[in-house]
């Protein structure tokens, strides 16, 4: 409520008529942020409100539909399809090319959602479906793969490795003072 | 190159070593006599060498030896030919021998097999 009061103020200085305390005092406002009729208003009942919220959003009274009145602060506000920008034509062209919105267009809610940077609704290129069995059936034969790897391990036809000084008790941080198991290394007689 | 892993889990899956298991027969079954083997280098020089633990086996007198050479002979990398020969054929005749003791295994575990199906057709 402060920041808006200050913004005025700051704004009429600087656009103001006067100079300085003049302009202060003579109570002239800058023409940026909403106008009176422009304010978001109750939610519409009867057809003439309808029309008259249709006209001051810029729509035809067949496109127009406001939001169900549960109490959420909604208002008037026009409820639009749920549609990405992304999903509008890219070679058109359009006021905003970047927001590929026209001037005076009226915009989503959640129309800082739906821009090109953000979320995007555009209908994926394969059938939902498609995509999920392909992508599930992967990881799940992958998944499988691996555990018949690991229930049927391949390994090399060797015997263990040989190690010395009892399969190196003492290196491998065993207690000098007890003694290990016997193990004995054979020679091979071939060599 | 695979016909243990076919002998292990499908045609002979009772006789074919396990790799996780011990083996069951003596190793001096069958030999007249079999001596032990000998480490060469000992517990005190592969601790200043500061061999990492897999690299203390049997043919540690080699690597020793090697490193040992590489060290003197720096920067000549090509210099230790002879000393890395050497531990690379201890190292090579030791594999070989894990192969001999897991094929002598895999034959005893067949000869049992054979001496149990022939007490009982007997």
């Amino acid at each position: 409520m402060a920041g808006v009061g200050f913004r005025r103020w700051a704004q009429a200085l600087s656009k103001g008529k006067g100079s300085g305390i003049s302009a202060l005092l003579s109570g002239s406002r800058a023409a940026s942020g909403s106008s009176k009729d422009t304010v978001l208003g109750p939610p519409p009942k009867s057809p003439e409100e309808m029309a008259a919220a249709a006209k001051k959003y810029n729509l035809r009274l067949e496109d127009y539909a406001p939001y169900p009145d549960k109490g959420e602060g909604f208002g008037d506000y026009p409820k639009l399809p749920d549609r990405s920008q992304a999903e509008r034509d890219p070679w058109y062209k359009w006021d905003h090319p970047d927001l590929r919105r026209n001037w005076g267009e009226p915009m989503h809610w959640d129309f800082d959602m739906y821009i090109r940077n953000r979320v995007d609704t555009s209908p994926s290129p394969v059938p939902w479906s498609t995509m999920c069995k392909q992508l599930f059936g992967f990881i799940g034969f992958m998944l499988f793969m691996f555990y018949l790897g690991e229930t049927f391990r391949s390994y090399q036809p060797v015997a263990p490795k040989q190690y010395p000084y009892k399969n190196l008790y003492l290196e491998k941080g065993g207690d000098p003072e007890k003694q290990p198991e016997e193990v004995k290394n054979y020679r091979n007689l071939m060599t | 190159m695979g016909a243990h892993l076919v002998r292990r889990y499908i045609t002979e899956t009772d006789t074919e070593p396990d790799p996780a298991k011990k083996y069951e027969f003596d190793p001096e079954f069958g030999f007249p006599e079999r001596k032990e083997r000998e480490m060469v280098a000992s517990q005190m020089q592969m601790n200043l060498a500061q061999l990492p633990l897999e690299q203390r086996d049997y043919c540690a007198q080699h690597l020793l030896k090697l490193m040992k050479c590489k060290r003197d002979n720096w920067p000549n990398f090509l210099a230790c030919k002879h000393e890395r020969h050497d531990w690379d054929y201890c190292e090579h005749q030791d594999y070989v021998m894990r192969m001999k003791e897991y094929e002598r295994e895999r034959r005893l575990q067949l000869r049992k097999k054979r001496i149990e199906a022939q007490a009982e057709a007997a």
